[in-house]
């Protein structure tokens, strides 16, 4: 910067020719750095989601020759889905197992970062333990899951023995209960990841306001409630979206368990649209179908980055300074 | 009688060590059920009472996965010898390239955003979408696509779209890396007269060397796990870990616990170790800039 802003006072005209010549090779690179993008956007994304949209208005099933010369039939298929009384259900149960996974996640997980908050002796071990389940695959875990899950099996012995009652769930077989079990088995695998980013959140709350309630000897618990949690504020929406989000797609561990049963009890939005386009091959129903998810999944992933992106502008507003520092 | 403080604060330890340690057990004894059926006899897999620890341990449950040497003779569990490591190769050759291609092109990415704002920070956000839109919505016209390019059932199916869904995490976990270099590094670079591409491959990434294999692990997590895009995707020559465990059944009968458990160990394990590596980045990389030191 200094060097070209001494040489322009010197020879106007060729440092303004060497300047535009800088800037259109700044441009070249910028363009290099995207392509990557662009192509994978260009022969990947965008075929595919034509390819979507031309399901969903044409008719066509496995069974009906060459997809290509399928019949156009309008928003029918759109009809027929949003009239599809099992599609409200699996909507539904979609959004309960979500909700009651994404606050179980966060509730255990935030009341393990908050007791593991400050240093103590066996903090890396019970650290290590509490990650472990977040790095087993989610197929392993449904099959795990089915090793103890039966009658008579462990888990049900260990409650008993713990209780002193008979406690004889059938996780597996009964229709009011598997929902719940997979969004246990969610909650069993992913509180981990709550945990990481509620102690990261913890670990960088800035002190000096707690330290200054204690002084003026507030308690424990109007620290926890006036303090921390309004300064966790932005990890604690990132904890909850994420959670959520990525608990509206499970698909392999309800799927593994259950495929979709005992009667349609686990028949989430992904089991259904997965049984509708590879089970039944409706093809173009499946498509309405994700497209119609696609826009609910966009209006709720809009609404999650709105809330983000705000977060994340105060934060960036108070880092500001201390980055300047260095 | 008020308690003393010394007191509370006894009653607050032994707390908490009872709240950690009786979640500690919910973590761990999912696992600890897995490994130790992996070392039972078949009549052990499904009993009442259950068996807590193999009496005796036997390897024959790896043996069989694995190697493809020990066959029961009574129960004829006709398991075709060798897939799960054919399904192992697969998988570390899909996960590890498309890793790789994501941390390279996810890294030059980040460089460009950090340096020259080549995506504001609201398509940056969109980027996010890639990953938080379900992939069940693009399944079906995907393996149409890919049929038609004759890329069902191959590795470099699997490369691309793995590669794509998981750019998002890459670009953002090694940006927070990058915006830690200080700038002055680049000017001195360009002041020598180094080309912007050297500087890029030769100072900027070398700089975060800890933090690309940082990013690269954490996403070689998702890529090794992936499930429902390697289901429609691979149908018979391509099959990776988790959908080989997901076929894995008796001929006469469905449950083979003990062989699924000693599977279900050989795809965890890996994944463990690479977690445990890389344990204090976790949070860097789900965090999206949102948790700041």
């Amino acid at each position: 910067m200094a060097v070209a802003a001494l040489s322009s006072a010197e020879i106007p005209a060729a440092a303004s020719r060497r300047a535009a010549s800088r800037a259109r090779a700044v441009r070249r690179f910028k363009l290099t750095l995207l392509l990557p993008l662009i192509a994978l956007f260009v022969f990947l994304l965008v075929p595919v989601l034509t390819l979507q949209l031309y399901f969903s208005f044409h008719q066509w099933t496995v069974y009906l020759g060459s997809w290509w010369d399928a019949d156009y039939v309008g928003l029918d298929l759109f009809q027929s889905v949003l009239t599809d009384p099992r599609f409200g259900w699996a909507v539904l149960r979609s959004l309960a197992f979500a909700t009651g996974s994404t606050v179980g996640c966060f509730v255990v997980g935030f009341a393990l970062a908050y007791l593991m908050a400050k240093p103590f002796r066996g903090h890396a071990v019970y650290y290590t333990l509490f990650i472990l389940p977040m790095l087993t695959v989610p197929v392993v875990v449904s099959y795990t899951a089915e090793m103890m899950l039966y009658r008579n099996g462990p888990v049900n012995g260990i409650i008993s023995a713990l209780t002193g009652l008979d406690f004889q769930v059938s996780w597996l077989a009964d229709p009011n209960i598997a929902l719940t079990t997979v969004a246990l088995l969610e909650i069993w695998n992913w509180t981990p990841f709550s945990f990481i980013i509620m102690l990261a959140g913890l670990a960088a709350v800035p002190k000096e306001p707690i330290e200054a309630a204690e002084i003026l000897g507030a308690s424990k618990w109007r620290i926890f409630w006036e303090v921390q949690v309004p300064l966790l504020r932005p990890v604690i929406l990132l904890a909850l979206v994420l959670r959520f989000l990525e608990a509206m797609a499970e698909f392999p561990k309800t799927w593994a368990l259950f495929q979709g049963g005992p009667g349609s009890a686990t028949e989430t939005l992904p089991v259904y649209i997965f049984m509708t386009t590879w089970q039944y091959f409706e093809i173009s129903k499946g498509a309405a179908m994700s497209y119609i998810v696609m826009l609910l999944m966009i209006a709720i992933v809009l609404v999650a980055i709105h809330l983000l992106r705000r977060e994340k502008r105060s934060l960036d507003l108070m880092y500001a300074p201390h980055a300047a520092d260095g | 009688m008020a308690m003393t403080k010394t007191q509370r604060r006894r009653i607050a330890t032994v707390v908490r060590y009872g709240v950690l340690s009786l979640w500690a057990l919910v973590a761990f004894f999912p696992i600890y059920w897995m490994v130790s059926t992996s070392f039972k006899p078949d009549n052990q897999w499904f009993s009442w009472p259950p068996v807590y620890f193999p009496s005796p341990p036997t390897l024959a449950n790896y043996r069989n996965v694995w190697l493809g040497t020990e066959q029961y003779d009574v129960t004829q569990y006709a398991i075709s010898s060798q897939k799960p490591l054919i399904s192992m190769w697969n998988s570390t050759v899909i996960a590890t390239t498309s890793t790789f291609l994501s941390v390279l092109f996810g890294s030059i990415l980040a460089y460009g955003v950090s340096r020259y704002r080549i995506l504001s920070e609201a398509r940056m956000f969109q980027l996010l979408m890639l990953r938080m839109i379900p992939p069940i919505v693009v399944v079906a016209p995907l393996s149409l696509y890919y049929s038609a390019l004759g890329l069902l059932d191959s590795r470099t199916g699997l490369i691309l779209i793995y590669f794509l869904t998981t750019l998002p995490y890459a670009v953002w976990m090694t940006k927070s890396f990058i915006d830690e270099v200080p700038r002055e590094i680049e000017q001195a670079a360009e002041i020598l007269g180094a080309s912007r591409w050297r500087t890029v491959f030769e100072i900027v990434l070398p700089l975060i060397r800890s933090g690309l294999v940082a990013t690269f692990l954490f996403i070689l997590i998702l890529t090794w796990s992936e499930y429902l895009l390697a289901l429609i995707i691979t149908k018979t020559q391509v099959t990776t870990l988790p959908i080989e465990l997901s076929k894995y059944q008796g001929t006469t009968e469905g449950r083979v616990y003990g062989r699924q458990a000693a599977l279900a160990v050989g795809i965890t394990v890996p994944l463990m170790i690479v977690g445990l590596i890389i344990r204090k980045h976790l949070a860097r990389g789900f965090s999206f800039g949102m948790v700041r030191r």
